[in-house]
């Protein structure tokens, strides 16, 4: 993380000089979009993808779904070697985003929502030959399911909740109504079904080297956190595709070398562009389609209201409105991503611009609560990372002008974990919420109580999200989650801001889901669709 | 009686003295061994520090791997399975034991074993070290001399002006620069990755040009100045230099013969000492190029708490200091005969 400050500090200094360089082998017609009309795709080629070293591109535990503890930032590489039970797809816009079969032909949620079966499609086989049926889901999602990983989903599991109906249907038993159990797949390692078989064979510490599965690439070579090689899997269950012969990750120090290396065209993709200067430039300069993902997941300052000063609801009143997110969107970000007034966002489910009752910005009535409160002392923390700092420092200068004596400080995220266990920490800038505020990272990470992240303790705010969260009617869901957006803003409970998502940047000519057109991210990133990917020949 | 002085003969050439009491008396070997014996607290006290240094780091590998959302059973359950669990100071003697009997351990987060993890990695950062070592001394010398020779001249001038801009130049940033100008608006050089030796010389050396010269030419920049500064003092102050000039020995004889001759001790002290900031500098250059080195495995090895790989590359880099400054001690006693036959 250190490391990556340089080089975030790097960029501002690069940034004039780097407007100079051209060249490189964009060639063609190139779009600061998402792209202009595109042609049929076409067979062949290969594809070099850049991955950030502090986040997707480190896999450093290998790629083994079940024991990869990084797997919530590798959906790249495991899209790519395992395909995928389900997939998040989207019009080329972002909108209209769902949940797909993909090696699932169907599925079904019983009516009361406690029981998700399975239909997965007929004569797919793994690289090894060995076929994908229910057996091998079984065998994988217990273990994905008794190992320790990020990506572990939070099933509210049955006793013996998995079950084999027949060869290519398998079935869940929840505990209780859990609807959000289709939203979970994408971002989970029970998404990812990998040879039993090859597993057996190799044992877990080749495996995770080179993992076997059923997805479009099949691994040539894997150097942990460095390199993954991939070469056209000939037995994939989808006809005509992958449309690429191979697909290379590869790990890289950050944005800024990132974007030279894809100038020089070392490179042809990079996935989870931060940098908003590199993002501007990128946009600008037009050598290369630069793809800024719907967001899912909006920034919050969270408050912990345990503590003082804001156990005091006039303190967070005054911070509600002592901030001004649109200014800051429009002064540092180019008024290039929405502000929310809740958890959810643009990208996400069940988005609402507006949150009935929101305190919005005021700076007179700040000034006056902090007055009333003889003086107000905030230390505010976020994680290291361009944006998150970026904001807090906007966020000090905003707050200071209201009489609020404020300082700032960014930690790693052991720190960050660290300050939340300690509980002694006063405001947190952090994002909330995902594509389904109840699956992945949900929104009662932040907001429940109990939770080592959460700042707040409030039995009402509880039962508002258990009750969305396992509703089955989406109408109904929507309805829930509002009003806990609406309890949070009348209690001050967190202000919420940004609605971020990272940028896909990729070489005029190649094109494909995720990387070219936009779908919501997953966790961070986008999951791209690699099988579907193709370059221009 | 009149004692007949004998002519003092050093032990080493002395043909009644035994092959192996030559060599049990020769101050090199002395100096080797003691050396040599010096490294073994030093080579402790580091793997103690640095194990002390990840024990302050908030964190461990357990929480770093299973992220922010793992709850306090998971971690409990990890660290169990990791051995983290157990007191430290066992931990560091479970790992000493095994690292003095040549095994480094297993990576806490991948499991494989960290001898084949450095048998990978190492050959790239050797090589990049190897490079930026060759660009820095091979060319400093040079245009030191150059610089030194007419002092005031047109290539000191230019010289100095070059030195001091890499100097005041961070090698991260040059990194981003040289990419910049030979990967982006040349084409000339790739901006990232690496090839391996055994897909050919000049494939593997293209590769590596950028990222050696970033790391080596601001070394090359110190060393030109440090040299030139050193020689012009000796031409400009040394008797002997006066001497030679009196019995008519040319200016570069003088200046390549006598004056360099003496100004190598400090420059060999100078990169001896300077070897640590050339490793140092693998970390952040093999990030930037992408390099499968130590450097990288290091920065990662932290970021996951994986303090098995951190000391690791923490002994390997020591072991590297040690044995330069031995070779810079060695390479005292070549130059200088009062060292290698014990008079000094």
């Amino acid at each position: 993380m250190k490391q990556r400050t340089i080089l975030s500090l790097l960029t501002a200094a690069a940034l004039a000089l780097s407007a100079c360089g051209g060249g490189g082998d964009s060639g063609g017609s190139a779009s600061g979009g998402t792209g202009g009309p595109v042609g049929e795709p076409q067979q062949g080629g290969e594809l070099t993808v850049l991955e950030d070293a502090a986040f997707a591109g480190s896999w450093p535990a290998g790629l083994d779904p079940a024991t990869n503890t990084t797997g919530g930032s590798n959906i790249a590489m495991n899209q790519a070697i395992f395909g995928g039970l389900f997939l998040l797809r989207a019009d080329d816009d972002g909108s209209n985003a769902r949940v797909e079969g993909h090696q699932a032909e169907s599925y079904e949620m019983s009516e009361d929502g406690t029981s998700f079966t399975i239909k997965l499609r007929d004569g797919i086989e793994f690289s090894d030959g060995t076929p994908l049926d229910a057996e091998a889901v079984r065998a994988n999602w217990e273990r994905a399911l008794a190992n320790a990983c990020t990506c572990k989903p939070n099933w509210p599991l049955a006793e013996n909740g998995i079950q084999v109906v027949d060869p290519l249907t398998i079935s869940l038993t929840f505990t209780r109504p859990f609807p959000a159990i289709l939203a979970s797949f994408p971002t989970s390692n029970v998404n990812w079904i990998a040879s039993p078989t090859a597993l057996q064979q190799m044992g877990e510490d080749a495996f995770k080297i080179k993992p076997v599965g059923a997805g479009p690439f099949t691994v040539v070579d894997n150097q942990l956190s460095s390199v993954l090689e991939l070469e056209k899997n000939p037995n994939y269950f989808k006809e005509g595709l992958p449309y690429l012969d191979e697909l290379t990750f590869q790990s890289i120090g950050g944005d800024q070398p990132a974007y030279q290396a894809l100038q020089a065209g070392q490179a042809q993709a990079y996935e989870g562009l931060n940098t908003t200067p590199l993002l501007e430039q990128a946009q600008a300069n037009g050598q290369m389609q630069v793809t800024i993902q719907p967001a899912t997941s909006p920034y919050v300052v969270q408050l912990n209201t345990e503590i003082a000063p804001f156990n005091d609801p006039r303190a967070r009143e005054a911070i509600y409105r002592a901030t001004d997110f649109d200014a800051i969107n429009e002064g540092i970000f180019g008024g290039n991503y929405e502000v929310s007034q809740g958890f959810t966002a643009p990208g996400g489910k069940f988005y609402h611009a507006e949150v009935e009752g929101y305190p919005e910005y005021d700076l007179d009535r700040a000034k006056e609560l902090v007055q009333e409160l003889g003086g107000l002392t905030v230390n505010l923390g976020t994680i290291s990372n361009y944006v998150a700092t970026q904001i807090n420092t906007a966020l000090q200068t905003q707050w200071q002008e209201a009489g609020i004596d404020v300082t700032i400080e960014d930690s790693q995220l052991s720190g960050v974990i660290q300050k939340f266990t300690g509980g002694q920490w006063q405001a947190m800038l952090q994002t909330a919420g995902a594509w389904d505020p109840a699956a992945g990272v949900g929104v009662g990470f932040r907001f429940n109580s109990g939770v080592p992240y959460s700042g707040v303790n409030d039995p009402a705010l509880d039962q508002l999200l258990a009750d969305a969260s396992s509703t089955v009617d989406e109408a109904q869901r929507d309805d829930l989650y509002q009003q806990a957006a609406e309890l949070i803003a009348q209690n001050f409970y967190a202000p919420f801001g940004l609605a971020f998502a990272p940028a896909n940047l990729a070489a005029a000519g190649v094109h494909g889901p995720g990387l070219t057109t936009k779908i919501p991210p997953l966790l961070v990133n986008t999951g791209v669709i690699w099988d579907e990917v193709w370059r221009e020949q | 009686m009149t004692a007949t002085a004998t002519p003092r003969v050093p032990v080493s050439r002395d043909p009644r003295v035994s092959p192996l009491s030559r060599l049990t008396a020769s101050p090199v070997l002395r100096l080797v061994v003691k050396r040599l014996l010096m490294a073994i607290p030093i080579m402790l006290g580091v793997t103690v520090l640095t194990f002390w240094v990840l024990s302050l780091i908030p964190g461990n590998a357990a929480q770093q791997l299973l992220g922010p959302e793992a709850t306090p059973e998971d971690i409990a359950l990890l660290e169990q399975q990791l051995g983290l669990d157990k007191p430290g100071v066992v931990r560091y003697f479970d790992w000493l034991q095994g690292a003095v009997t040549g095994d480094l351990g297993n990576s806490l987060v991948s499991r494989q074993p960290v001898s084949e993890i450095l048998s990978a990695r190492l050959p790239v950062t050797a090589e990049l070290v190897f490079l930026a070592f060759v660009v820095s001394l091979v060319l400093a010398v040079p245009v030191a001399l150059l610089a030194a020779h007419k002092p005031g001249g047109v290539m000191d001038r230019i010289s100095m002006m070059i030195s001091t801009l890499g100097l005041s130049v961070a090698n991260y940033v040059l990194a981003l620069l040289l990419v910049l100008v030979f990967a982006v608006s040349l084409g000339w050089l790739p901006a990232i990755g690496y090839t391996p030796l055994e897909d050919g010389l000049w494939a593997n050396l293209r590769g590596m040009i950028l990222p050696s010269a970033a790391i080596g030419f601001p070394l090359f920049c110190y060393y030109t100045r440090f040299l030139r500064g050193d020689l012009v003092d000796q031409m400009q102050q040394e008797e002997y230099v006066t001497t030679a000039r009196a019995k008519g020995v040319g200016s570069w004889a003088v200046l390549i013969k006598h004056a360099f001759r003496n100004s190598s001790f400090g420059l060999i002290t100078i990169v001896g000492l300077n070897l640590g900031a050339l490793i140092g500098g693998t970390v952040i250059i093999e990030q930037i190029f992408a390099l499968p080195g130590i450097g990288q495995m290091l920065l990662q090895a932290i970021n996951t708490r994986d303090f098995v790989v951190v000391q690791a590359a923490v002994v390997i880099f020591a072991l590297v200091a040690v044995v330069a400054n031995l070779v810079v001690d060695l390479l005292y006693a070549v130059l200088d005969p009062r060292i290698r036959y014990g008079s000094r």
